[in-house]
């Protein structure tokens, strides 16, 4: 695999030459320029819950369409009266063949809350620095956003008459911060919009070793654990702080919080994860890891081996439903016993599982009845994994071989949760790919000081516009 | 204590008529007055929100000084002052001139601000008054507005009565008492307008009568001696973060968490001073029984009489320095892992430890030098409490004689801070005193459903009318 990873490097600094100025309008990456104006734009639009708008954000990408020569009727603003800022897009590109149903592009454009007090850099101006992108949304979603766009200005531009009709949707309130959805609005006020035979979305990428820096495997996400969040209550009567009591809603709270830390949900598999440990031991250089990833393939049980594995926070999350605390409040005056503690507990379910057995297993962890549990939103019925077939999987190893010679495709359970949930449920099998190659370690999506290789970024620009033109067909 | 009263007592019923009986009578009745007007009052400065948050002092200072000039006060002697910074955070002086320029006036301090409150968490709307069962229900019930109340209602009868004191008086409404580490009214008027608030003493909050829950019995009226200090401590951890998907073992809610067990299991050493010895000798009189002999014989120190004595909060909060959590925040996002998680701590410090001691040894209890512990304020450096001259405790000893026979006067360590720690220093010894009896644990004061006894409430606007009179003399 070194070997293959040395030929890919190579290819990439030829690649690289070929990128100078005068060489983008007929080389690899024509309109690169105007690519990196649109991320910026898209990035430099502030779309968190609590300040942000994707209503701003889907207008100046539908101006960008417009200007593409887009006629009005193929461009939908979805905003949802009583929500004015989760604006949605739909953008349609016809296709010649009617027979055929459509592809659908999907990204959202809502970010997660960043404090710039926090950051090293403002997380809403786009910062170029040692080749990378730092930005709240540089990778997620807004990578993938600014992508698919940017395809469909060049489309339009480049007079291309795909067979089958591609479907733009920029959609806001997929972080959860907004009230609302988008997909699922879109789903139930404006289903026929987004209609399409199958969908392309967030949730795979490539993997960068972030030991060595090497590409590693381009990922296709093929099903997903379920997002559920618990909230954790104590409330007291509280009382002046001057005079102490035994009983404490912040200490309970604490001691509930370390026995959820404590607890550990047992080890499980399905076909997908036993593939995916399967494939990876091959290009793992960590010959001891590699070893256990191949004893678990074989033998997915409980044993020292799950539990070497579990050390690995991506192996972990593979491996079983995990569950942690992400947020803590508190109290109303410095001066004041608090009256009420909370926190949330996210979880990500393994398939299989209901939300409603996963919070018995935290309350018995927990074990003190004072400690409400309250389920967050309501959590929809587990689907099966989208199928992997020849026509969606033989396109996707295809560009990946012109792109990324000798880095193989392997299918992955999406530990993390994507509107994917959404259309699977919905009928529409949603696939996530990006051909962007990332190292974990530093990507950060939703933390602090998020990034994304400008190099990365550019070839998954590249990799996605061949992608969707290989599943449209046409010229 | 209590048989030198009983004895004063028989010796009046003796003497078959006692002289100043009829006296007293008629000064209670007049001291009485008026009621309605009181209750209209009081209900209107509680039902002003004078939050940090949301509420404005400013409009609650206004609306007392309407009625003051409603009673004839002229523009003169009225003063609302604010921070030109913080509009909504006013304070006011009313100025009622003594016939004897030679003496110097007497203050009469109360806060207006108070502790948060959220509706959701109340049974009753707080910032509407309910009387219930006896008992007036609302934020600043106690704290502090029912001194605020009383005063005011003094100052506009002696007005409306045309009563001449001899030493001038002076109202004094103030802000910020319960956010002193934001601002406080007190120290800005003794920065700006020192001129303006000179007194030779000021009565303030910080004492008051405690009855027997159970019995309903009077145990003694409690004048503060010294108090405690106040200081607010942060516990920070911060951390990278990430998505939550992956949960990484290092997780800064589950250290703050870890560190908050440290806290509360943080066991000050008990010590005493002479006002504490004197308030338990005072007290284990009254309370007599096994828990008086406890109190009597606590300076000696012996583990087992300690550590009954501390599962009583109030006479815990005596015996040391305590310190609790009472705020909590972390996290940016429920599907984010914490960046950041922080707790206030609330120390009320033994007088005669510095706060970075304290600081010290919370560091060292915690253990996790991922954890900072820092002060949320600059620390105060308070100088020594008033002495209790024969001046100041003799009209004190002799009306609460008059209205409350047989209830001894205790000099009492308060576990609070009050104003008093910027007055004193600043020369105008400070005095907690209000003649209102509560039980010392029902009242709920900065906690939740806050509230007074209706007869408290009546008795010690009867004792601090009666009490102002008495010391600023004339007719």
């Amino acid at each position: 695999m070194k070997h293959a990873i040395k030929l890919t490097a190579a290819a990439f600094a030829f690649a690289a030459a070929l990128m100078a100025p005068s060489a983008l309008a007929q080389k690899a990456q024509p309109g690169e320029a105007d690519f990196r104006a649109l991320y910026k734009e898209l990035i430099e639009i502030n779309t968190t819950a609590s300040v942000g708008s994707c209503t701003a954000a889907a207008e100046a990408m539908k101006a960008r369409l417009v200007a593409a020569g887009y006629p009005a009727s193929d461009l939908h603003m979805i905003v949802p009266p009583n929500n004015p800022r989760e604006g949605n897009l739909i953008a349609v590109l016809p296709g010649a063949d009617t027979s055929l149903k459509a592809i659908l592009l999907l990204a959202h454009i809502d970010v997660v809350e960043a404090n710039r007090a926090d950051w090293v850099r403002d997380p809403f101006k786009l910062t170029e620095e040692d080749g990378t992108f730092y930005a709240r949304g540089a990778e997620d979603d807004k990578a993938q956003a600014a992508i698919f766009t940017d395809q469909m200005v060049r489309f339009k531009r480049d007079g291309y008459k795909p067979k089958r009709t591609i479907k733009l949707a920029l959609t806001c309130g997929e972080e959860g911060g907004f009230p609302l959805n988008g997909v699922s609005y879109i789903l139930e006020h404006n289903r026929d919009l987004i209609k399409a035979a199958f969908a392309l979305n967030e949730g795979a990428a490539g993997q960068i070793d972030s030991r060595t820096g090497k590409y590693v495997y381009n990922g296709v996400q093929a099903g997903e654990k379920i997002y559920q969040d618990f909230e954790l209550e104590v409330t007291n009567p509280g009382g002046h702080s001057s005079r102490p009591v035994a009983d404490n809603a912040i200490y309970r709270l604490a001691d509930a919080l370390r026995k959820v830390e404590g607890y550990k949900f047992p080890v499980e598999h399905n076909t997908a994860t036993l593939g995916y440990f399967a494939r990876m031991a091959d290009l793992n250089a960590d010959k001891a890891q590699a070893a256990d990833m191949r004893a678990f393939a074989k033998n997915p049980v409980e044993s020292d081996v799950a539990e070497r594995l579990s050390k690995d926070t991506t192996l972990n999350a593979t491996l079983r439903t995990t569950c942690v605390a992400t947020q803590l409040s508190g109290g109303h005056a410095p001066n004041a016993l608090p009256q009420r503690a909370t926190a949330n507990i996210n979880c990500r379910i393994f398939p299989g599982h209901g939300a409603a057995e996963i919070q018995k297993q935290l309350e018995n962890a927990v074990g003190d009845p004072a400690v409400k549990f309250t389920m967050k939103g309501l959590s929809g019925p587990p689907f099966p994994p989208p199928p992997l077939t020849p026509d969606i999987l033989g396109p996707i190893e295809k560009v990946s071989q012109q792109l990324f010679p000798g880095i193989p495709v392997i299918p992955q359970m999406a530990t993390g949760a994507t509107d994917g949930s959404f259309l699977n449920a919905a009928g529409i099998p949603t696939y996530g790919v990006s051909g962007i190659f990332e190292d974990d370690e530093r990507t950060n999506a939703h933390g602090l000081n998020e990034s994304v290789p400008v190099k990365s970024l550019l070839e998954g620009r590249e990799f996605l516009y061949r992608l969707t033109r290989l599943y449209a067909g046409g010229k | 204590m209590q048989s030198t009263h009983l004895l004063a007592a028989s010796l009046c019923v003796l003497a078959g008529a006692c002289a100043t009986q009829p006296d007293t009578a008629a000064q209670s009745a007049a001291a009485r007055a008026g009621e309605p007007e009181f209750r209209a009052l009081y209900k209107e400065l509680l039902e002003i929100n004078t939050t940090l948050s949301v509420g404005s002092c400013t409009r609650a200072a206004e609306a007392m000084k309407a009625h003051l000039v409603t009673a004839g006060y002229p523009q003169s002697d009225l003063h609302i002052i604010a921070d030109p910074k913080r509009p909504q955070d006013g304070n006011l002086v009313a100025v009622l001139p003594g016939t004897d320029a030679s003496l110097k006036p007497i203050m009469l301090l109360a806060h207006i601000d108070v502790v948060e409150a959220n509706r959701a968490d109340w049974v009753r709307d707080p910032f509407k008054l309910t009387e219930e069962g006896g008992y007036f229900y609302a934020r600043g019930a106690a704290d502090d507005k029912a001194m605020a109340a009383i005063f005011t209602d003094s100052m506009v009868r002696f007005k409306r009565d045309g009563y001449a004191p001899r030493r001038g008086l002076k109202l004094v409404l103030t802000c910020g008492e319960e956010s002193p580490n934001t601002f406080n009214g007190v120290k800005y008027l003794i920065a700006n307008h020192r001129e303006l608030i000179d007194a030779a003493f000021a009565l303030n909050e910080g004492g008051g009568g405690r009855l027997d829950g159970k019995t309903g019995k009077y145990l003694f009226n409690g004048i503060q001696a010294g108090e405690k200090l106040y200081q607010d401590f942060t516990l920070e951890i911060t951390n990278p973060g990430g998505h939550s998907s992956r949960p990484a073992p290092d997780n800064a809610i589950y250290r703050l968490s870890a560190a908050l067990e440290k806290v509360s299991k943080m066991d000050f050493p008990i010590e005493f001073n002479d006002a504490t010895r004197g308030y338990f000798a005072a007290m284990g009189a009254i309370t007599g029984g096994a828990e008086g002999a406890d109190m009597k014989a606590a300076p000696e120190g012996d583990p087992a009489v300690i550590a009954r004595l501390r599962q009583n909060p109030g006479n815990n909060s005596i015996l040391h320095t305590t310190c609790v959590a009472t705020q909590l925040s972390g996290g940016h996002a429920p599907n984010a892992l914490p960046q950041r998680a922080a707790a206030n701590v609330n120390c009320r410090i033994f007088p005669g430890h510095a706060p970075e001691e304290i600081r010290k040894q919370i560091e060292t209890a915690i253990g996790d030098p991922g954890v900072k512990v820092s002060f949320q304020a600059e620390p105060e450096n308070p100088g020594p409490p008033p002495k209790l001259t024969p001046d100041i405790m003799k009209p004190i000893e002799q009306l609460t004689e008059s209205m409350f026979p047989g209830v001894p006067v205790v000099p009492a360590m308060a576990a609070g801070g009050t104003d008093g720690r910027f007055l004193t220093p600043a020369g105008i010894p400070t005095y907690g005193v209000s003649g209102i009896f509560t039980d010392g644990e029902t009242t709920f004061a900065h906690g939740l459903n806050e509230r007074l006894p209706i007869k408290g409430l009546m008795e010690g606007r009867e004792f601090l009318h009666r009490l102002t009179q008495a010391y600023a003399g004339g007719k």
